[in-house]
C-alpha cells in the first residue's frame, strides 16, 4: 500500500531513533509504536508482503530483555543498590551485583528490541520485489543477479525435496553432516545445469550485449579519490580531533562523490518498468511523520536533548520525559494512520 | 593502468571497512574521543555508512567490469543454492554459530577466483537476509565480511597453483587433496574470523567489566588483550561451532563440489567465435 522507499526511510529514521533515544520511556514508547505499526500494516500487506521473521518482536524481547539484563547484571559491578555479591572463586562475575546494572542491561536490551522490531515490520510488508527495484540503476547486473537468485529460491526449494525423495526410496536417510554429499551435489550439479540454460536464453535476448560493456577508467578514478577522500576524513576524525568538523566534512565528501559516481553510472543504464507505482499524498505524508522523528531526535529542544540519554549509574533514578521528543516520535506511527485512513475509505 | 587503478579500489575500499570495524584498537586518547565513544549513539551509525560505502564502492567496481550472461547466471543460481542451505540453517537450529553458508562461498571463490568470490559471499547474505527476514543494520557488515571471505578464497588458488609448479606437480589430473587441506583450515579460520569481525563493531560500546571492555588510550596491546577476553569469554564457543563445522563441511563436500565447479567453469568459457 505504500511504497518501498517509504518503509526504507521509515525503518532507518527507526533505527536513528532508537540508537539516539537512550531513554527507557522513550525506548518504551518506540517499542509500542513499532508494534502497533507493525500490527496494523502486516496484516494490512501480509498476504503480497515479504518473508516473516522466524522470531516475533515480542518472542525476540523475552529472549534478549532477560539476557541483556543478567549479563550486564552479572558482569559490571557498578552501582550504589547492593542485591547480593557473588563468591570471589567465580572468575570474571565475581562483586556486587547492582540494581542499577540490572535495569542498564535491560535498558541495552529494549533498544534491541526496537532495533529487531522496526526490521521485522520492514521485512514482513515490502514485498521481494518492491525490494528487488530500490536496487540503484548502476547496480543492474547486481539487481539481475538477486533476481535470479530469488527467483529460483522456490525451484531449489523443490530441486532439493525431489532429490530428497529420490534418495529416500532408494532407502538413503540423512542423519548428520556426513550424509549430506549424496544431496548437496547432484542439487549444485542440476541448479548449474538450469543456470546453462539460462545464461542461453539470456544471450538469445541480447543481454550481452550490454553487459560485456566495461565501465570507464574515470568511473573508476573517481572512485578512488572518493574512497581516499573518505578514508583521510575519517583519519582526520579519529586523530585530529581539534580538525574534526574538516575531518566530518571530507567524510560526507568521499561519500557523495561515491554516491554521485552511483548516480552517474546509472544514468547510462536504460531502465524500464512494466507497472510503475505511482507517489501518492499517503506516501508523503508518511515521509514528514518520518522528518518529524528525526526532528525530535536531532533538533534541540526547550528541555534539551539531555532527556535523550539515561543513565541508571550510580543510583537509580526516575527517567525525565519531554513531551515534545515523545510526539516527534509517535510520527512513526504515521504509516499505520495511512493505512487505517484507506481501509476507513474503503 | 586499469590494474593498478582497480587494485587501489580493492586496497582502500577493503582499508575503509577494516578501519571501520577495528579503529578501537589504535584510536588515541582524548576527551573529544571518550565522549564521542562513551555516548554510543552516533559511532555504530557512522561506522555502518562507512562499511556500506566501502561495499558499494567496490560493487561498483567489480560490477563495471564485463560479466558475461553465462556468469551472471550461474552466479544467480549458486546465491539461490547457498542462500536455501542458510534457509534451512534458520528452519533447522544447528549448534552454535554453524552456517552452512560459508563454505559454498570459500569453494566458489576458489574455483572462480577473487571478483566471483566476494559478489558471491556479499549478494549470499543479502539475498538470504531476505528471504528470511534477517535484513537488518547488521547486514553490512556481514556483506563486507563474507565477500572478504570469498575474494581472498580466490587467492588461494593462485597460491596453490604457484606451488603445485614450484614441486613439480602441476597437471590436469593432479590431486586435489592438497587443496581441501589448504581449504579445510582457511575455512576454519575465516569461521573464527568472521564472529571475530562482526562483534567488534559493537564491542566499543559494550558494557562491561574493566578487563572486557574498550576505553579511548589504553594502547594498542591493551586493547587486544581485553578483546581477546571479550572474545574467549563471549563469542570462542559460538564461534568455533562455525569454524569447525565449516572445516567439516569442505572436507565432507570440498572434493566434488571443486571438480562439479571447474567442470562447469569449463563448459562456460567455451565460447565460439566467428571468423572476421
Amino acid at each position: 500500500m505504500l511504497d518501498a522507499r517509504v518503509w526504507l526511510v521509515w525503518v532507518l529514521t527507526t533505527l536513528v531513533a532508537a540508537s539516539s533515544a537512550r531513554n527507557p520511556l522513550y525506548t518504551v514508547l518506540l517499542v509500542l509504536v513499532t508494534t502497533v505499526v507493525g500490527m496494523v500494516c502486516a496484516s494490512d500487506d501480509g498476504p503480497v508482503g515479504g518473508p516473516r521473521a522466524i522470531l516475533s518482536p515480542l518472542r525476540f524481547a523475552t529472549i534478549a530483555l532477560p539476557l541483556s539484563a543478567l549479563f550486564n547484571a552479572l558482569t559490571v559491578h557498578v552501582g550504589d543498590t547492593v542485591l547480593f555479591r557473588l563468591p570471589g572463586w567465580l572468575p570474571l562475575l565475581s562483586g556486587p551485583v547492582t540494581l542499577e546494572a540490572f535495569v542498564f542491561g535491560a535498558q541495552n536490551g529494549l533498544v534491541l528490541t526496537v532495533i529487531f522490531a522496526g526490521f521485522a515490520v520492514f521485512n514482513q510488508v515490502t514485498p521481494l520485489r518492491d525490494l528487488v527495484s530500490l536496487t540503484p540503476r548502476a547496480f543492474h547486473e547486481a539487481g539481475v543477479i538477486i533476481s535470479i537468485a530469488l527467483t529460483f529460491v522456490p525451484q531449489t526449494i523443490r530441486s532439493l525435496n525431489r532429490i530428497r525423495q529420490a534418495q529416500a526410496v532408494r532407502g538413503y536417510r540423512m542423519r548428520g553432516l556426513r550424509d549430506w554429499p549424496p544431496i548437496v551435489v547432484p542439487l549444485l550439479i542440476s541448479g548449474l545445469e538450469r543456470s546453462m540454460g539460462l545464461a542461453e536464453a539470456m544471450v538469445a535476448r541480447g543481454y550481452g550485449a550490454i553487459s560485456d560493456q566495461v565501465q570507464s577508467l574515470r568511473t573508476s578514478a573517481g572512485l578512488v579519490v572518493g574512497l581516499l577522500t573518505l578514508l583521510g576524513g575519517w583519519l582526520t576524525f579519529l586523530f585530529r580531533p581539534a580538525w574534526r568538523e574538516v575531518g566530518v566534512g571530507l567524510m560526507i565528501g568521499g561519500g557523495a562523490l561515491i554516491v554521485a559516481i552511483l548516480w552517474l553510472a546509472g544514468r547510462a543504464v536504460r531502465h524500464t518498468v512494466y507497472r510503475s507505482r505511482r507517489w501518492t499524498v499517503r506516501d508523503t505524508l508518511a515521509i514528514v511523520g518520518c522528518g518529524l522523528t528525526l526532528a525530535a531526535v536531532v533538533l534541540p529542544s526547550p528541555l534539551g536533548r539531555g532527556t535523550l540519554y539515561y543513565s541508571p549509574y550510580p543510583r537509580l533514578t526516575l527517567p525525565v520525559f519531554d513531551p515534545l521528543v515523545g510526539l516527534g516520535l509517535l510520527g512513526l506511527l504515521m504509516p499505520a494512520v495511512m493505512i487505517t485512513d484507506k481501509r476507513g475509505n474503503k | 593502468m586499469r590494474r593498478i587503478v582497480s587494485g587501489m579500489i580493492y586496497g582502500l575500499s577493503g582499508a575503509v571497512g577494516v578501519l571501520a570495524f577495528l579503529y578501537p584498537f589504535f584510536v588515541p586518547a582524548t576527551a573529544e574521543t571518550a565522549r564521542w565513544v562513551a555516548h554510543g549513539q552516533n559511532a555504530p551509525l557512522i561506522t555502518a555508512a562507512l562499511v556500506g560505502l566501502a561495499v558499494l564502492a567496490l560493487t561498483i567496481e567489480l560490477q563495471g567490469q564485463a560479466i558475461s550472461a553465462k556468469m551472471v547466471a550461474m552466479l544467480g543460481v549458486l546465491i539461490s543454492i547457498t542462500s536455501v542451505l542458510r534457509f534451512i540453517e534458520v528452519a533447522i537450529p544447528m549448534p552454535g554459530g554453524f552456517s552452512p553458508v560459508f563454505a559454498p562461498v570459500i569453494l566458489a571463490g576458489y574455483v572462480f577466483g577473487s571478483r566471483f568470490g566476494f559478489l558471491m559471499g556479499a549478494f549470499t547474505l543479502l539475498v538470504s537476509g531476505l528471504i528470511t527476514g534477517g535484513v537488518g543494520p547488521w547486514l553490512p557488515y556481514q556483506m563486507f565480511t563474507a565477500g572478504w571471505a570469498g575474494l581472498t578464497a580466490g587467492w588461494i588458488s593462485g597460491g596453490m597453483e604457484w606451488l603445485v609448479h614450484l614441486m613439480g606437480r602441476s597437471g590436469p589430473h593432479r590431486s586435489l587433496r592438497p587443496d581441501i587441506a589448504v581449504l579445510c583450515v582457511f575455512g576454519f579460520v575465516w569461521g573464527l574470523l568472521y564472529g571475530a569481525i562482526i562483534n567488534v563493531w559493537f564491542w566499543p560500546f559494550a558494557m562491561g567489566p574493566a578487563e572486557q571492555t574498550w576505553s579511548p588510550g589504553i594502547g594498542l596491546g591493551e586493547t587486544l588483550a581485553r578483546y581477546g577476553t571479550f572474545y574467549l569469554v563471549t563469542s570462542l564457543e559460538w564461534d568455533m561451532a562455525r569454524a569447525v563445522g565449516n572445516g567439516a563441511l569442505i572436507l565432507l563436500l570440498g572434493a566434488p563440489v571443486v571438480r562439479a565447479l571447474t567442470r562447469f567453469r569449463r563448459r562456460f568459457h567455451f565460447e565460439v567465435h566467428a571468423d572476421a
